[in-house]
């Protein structure tokens, strides 16, 4: 299947337009996709990718798809499907998502120590910075050390430097899988999931949740079961920790911690998922932890960075937008 | 006191050349076509000096090249004449190996093949393997974001590093983390070719040794049925772990320096080897040779053990030494292109040997798309060099056009400059400068590489790449 579109520029004209606009106007614009996971704030204007929507073009053999920025998760995920293909990087569905909000928020599923981040599945991007300019950074090939990596550096920056009107994304075979569970302590758990990812079993998911360490493997494993210790259950766990959306006390917040794998237990953690890699802690304080992001107000930053690295991310939103015409998020 | 003087009493007098003699063997890096004698070259023995010699450099307004090995194939670390070199071969020590987390925290100038054979007591190894690997460092592999005959399956130096530490000009210290929140500054140093910074320390992945590794090597009538045969693989679900094609020319070549046994009366040979547990390289072999069967292949040989894959990979291991027996010089390009464009490429290709009289074999990464056609030519020949370069920049200018890209693997260095000017235009360029000066205000790292400036972009109207010799003939080039 290929679906070459040609006409990429008179179709995101206008989105350049409605920024030189408001550059002009003196307005802040946020950039928005189907608004599942950040709420419009009132001191800017919206601006949308939304209807910009479809499959640029896919080449299941080049293990390549172009997809607009405002496709829906959904529809890119069916798409894959047809072909026997899937995205690397299992991103959450939080209700419509759009592959151009899951790429602002940099948003991986329980994969990630297996198969990458999202990131990792960047190959290049179409976008219109603060000027209204249309760039085009990297390209359709799984290899390309041609500049600086825009593309993937971009990932994350939640909308807060350019508008990202198409992405090319690296895909992946699709794959049956089958999720075992034990019941233990977390720190065995997490002692157990680091020895388990070093050694050869196609693991593509590790976590921690309610007393119970579970992991999923490529393909059956009836030899698995053979320890009494262990059970064959549903592959719905990752459902449930991807997005992760607990049920909390009043007062009570949810923060999410990014930690080395082999991190021991952290005390009110209520899941521990990615290999060891995320922690999930549920309490009214800010656990002590250098990478610890307060989730309730989902994809809130973090603002932990030191005063020389955030001169840099200044310096670069300066690079892309010298206006300032795209809110900060 | 002047800037080398500054330099001897900042890191110790032993650790600073600058005699003619000394300064020799940096004069140029893997693209030994271009050399310059630099200012000095300066080879701190820890980060501490590292600043010392970044902060001199600053206060006397001398660029800094920093090198790894010297083995970069695009110039990226060639001198400028009132430049320092910066070598980081002393920082060579591996600070931390963590097995149950499956990480290592190296210095930069750690050679890559060291990673892994320090690990290989816990089951481990370290992933990218550009085919310099005994000799190149992981601080520049990081720099040019290396690539290696494993790509497809286990990713890039990108996809396997998880911080890295980097030094500004003042000699500041900042660090970049995967798990750092916004913008993904680390991606954005892998690759950056020396321009944004020094790295002095890197952690990186490792990953669990496959149990078990297969060959199966499928010999095709035309590139064309190799191409589709390989397509045939990828699209039922089979991601191997190398994927390798060769031209007639390149098996013909790689059979009589090697004598590994390939087939000689085919036009196209597949090198295919899935890794795995046993029981799934069993089964994933048994349906490689069945797809590239049923694609067409008129032989097929798989690897009944070790000795035998190993054997079978010799001959593609040592195509470029042994396509270089056949011409006094040999140029190798580093193209990247859609796999389903191979044939008309190849084709092209086939065309322009004749129009500039020059033979060509092509080594191509097929699971990736990355071709590394191989121009023959002898460089005592008057004019046969600038035909070489000729017909290199129409190769990479071809890729370009047919959706690739100029570089997949070896980086832009100076080598490509002109080139970039035909894959980006101006306004992606000015923001590669831009991105460039919030780093390194000074402008004193490594400049004048990668990225080319708007004004050469105009001049030059189109492109010219610059003839390629390959030193360290013994390392194997993929």
């Amino acid at each position: 299947m290929s679906m070459e579109c040609q006409h990429q520029q008179p179709e995101t004209a206008h989105l350049a337009d409605q920024i030189k606009q408001a550059v002009a106007d003196k307005k802040l614009l946020q950039i928005v996709g189907n608004q599942s996971k950040v709420p419009l704030y009132d001191d800017a204007e919206p601006i949308s990718i939304a209807d910009h929507s479809g499959i640029v073009d896919y080449e299941p053999a080049e293990l390549v798809i172009t997809v607009k920025a405002g496709t829906k998760l959904s529809e890119l995920q069916a798409v894959l499907a047809e072909r026997n293909q899937m995205l690397g990087f299992e991103p959450p569905e939080y209700g419509d998502s759009t592959i151009g909000g899951t790429y602002a928020c940099a948003l991986t599923g329980p994969s990630r120590p297996f198969r990458g981040a999202l990131r990792d599945f960047v190959l290049g991007t179409k976008m219109i910075d603060g000027q209204g300019r249309h760039l085009q950074f990297g390209g359709k090939m799984i290899k390309n050390v041609a500049g600086y990596d825009v593309s993937r550096m971009m990932c994350g920056s939640k909308g807060s430097m350019a508008l990202v009107t198409e992405l090319s994304l690296k895909v992946l075979p699709l794959v049956e899988e089958t999720t075992y569970c034990i019941e233990m302590p977390e720190g065995e758990a997490i002692l157990l999931m680091n020895q388990m990812a070093g050694t050869s079993l196609p693991l593509s998911g590790c976590a921690y949740y309610q007393g119970r360490f579970y992991y999923r493997v490529a393909g059956e494993h009836p030899e698995q079961t053979n320890r009494v210790e262990v059970n064959a259950c549903t592959n719905d766990i990752w459902k449930i920790l991807n997005p992760f959306r607990p049920q909390l006390e009043p007062g009570v917040k949810l923060w999410r911690l990014d930690v080395e794998s082999t991190n021991p237990a952290i005390e009110k953690t209520i899941a521990v998922g990615m290999g060891g890699t995320r922690r999930w802690i549920a309490s009214e304080k800010k656990p002590k932890h250098p990478y610890t992001t307060l989730w309730q107000s989902r994809f809130a930053p973090r603002h932990n960075d030191t005063p020389q690295v955030q001169k840099i991310k200044q310096g670069l939103k300066k690079v892309f937008d010298p206006h300032h015409v795209f809110k900060d998020l | 006191m002047d800037v080398i003087q500054a330099l001897e009493e900042a890191i110790s007098r032993k650790n600073v050349l600058s005699s003619e003699e000394e300064c020799r063997p940096f004069e140029c890096d893997g693209l030994s076509a271009y050399r310059q004698k630099p200012l000095a070259v300066a080879l701190p023995e820890d980060i501490e000096q590292v600043k010392r010699v970044l902060r001199i450099c600053k206060q006397y307004q001398v660029p800094v090249i920093t090198r790894g090995s010297g083995t970069g194939l695009a110039g990226g670390t060639l001198p400028l004449q009132d430049g320092i070199v910066l070598g980081l071969s002393k920082l060579n020590k591996i600070l931390k190996i963590d097995p149950l987390q499956r990480t290592a925290l190296v210095q930069p100038g750690v050679r890559n093949i060291e990673v892994s054979q320090a690990v290989e007591e816990f089951g481990l190894y370290y992933a990218p393997d550009p085919s310099s690997q005994i000799a190149c460092s992981i601080g520049g592999n990081v720099a040019e974001n290396s690539g290696g005959v494993h790509c497809l399956k286990y990713g890039l130096t990108v996809h396997n590093v998880t911080m890295v530490k980097v030094l500004n000009m003042d000699g500041d210290e900042f660090v970049f983390d995967e798990k750092d929140d916004g913008i993904d500054l680390l991606a954005l140093l892998n690759g950056s070719e020396g321009l944004l910074g020094v790295i002095v320390e890197i952690k990186i992945k490792l990953l669990p040794k496959p149990d078990a590794a297969q060959l199966v090597m499928a010999g095709f009538d035309s590139v064309s049925a190799c191409a589709d045969a390989v397509t045939a693989v990828l699209e039922q679900g089979i991601i191997p772990a190398g994927l390798e094609m060769m031209d007639k020319f390149s098996i013909k070549a790689a059979e009589e320096f090697a004598r590994v046994g390939y087939p000689l009366d085919v036009e196209a040979l597949l090198l295919c080897e899935v890794d795995g547990s046993h029981d799934q390289v069993q089964v994933d072999s048994k349906r490689v040779a069945d797809i590239l069967r049923d694609g067409g292949a008129t032989t097929i040989t798989i690897s009944q053990n070790e000795k035998q894959r190993i054997a079978l990979w010799q001959g593609r291991k040592n195509a470029f030494p042994a396509v270089g027996r056949f011409s006094p010089d040999y140029y190798c390009m580093d193209g990247t292109i859609p796999r389903k464009r191979l044939a008309y490429v190849l084709e092209e290709i086939e065309e322009l040997s004749h129009k500039y009289g020059l033979k060509v074999a092509n080594v191509f990464h097929a699971g990736d798309g990355n071709l590394h056609p191989l121009i023959l030519y002898d460089a005592n020949k008057p004019g046969e060099l600038r035909e070489t370069e000729k017909f290199g920049a129409e190769i990479l200018k071809l890729c370009v056009d047919v959706g690739g890209t100029i570089t997949g693997e070896h980086g832009v260095g100076v080598e490509k400059l002109d080139s970039m000017c035909h894959q980006y235009h101006g306004p992606e360029l000015e923001i590669f400068h831009g991105i460039k000066e919030v780093f390194d205000d000074t402008g004193l790292l490594n400049p004048g590489k990668a990225v080319p400036t708007l004004h050469r972009c105009a001049e030059v109207g189109q492109m010219h790449v610059h003839n390629n010799q390959l030193p360290f003939p013994e390392l194997e080039r993929f």
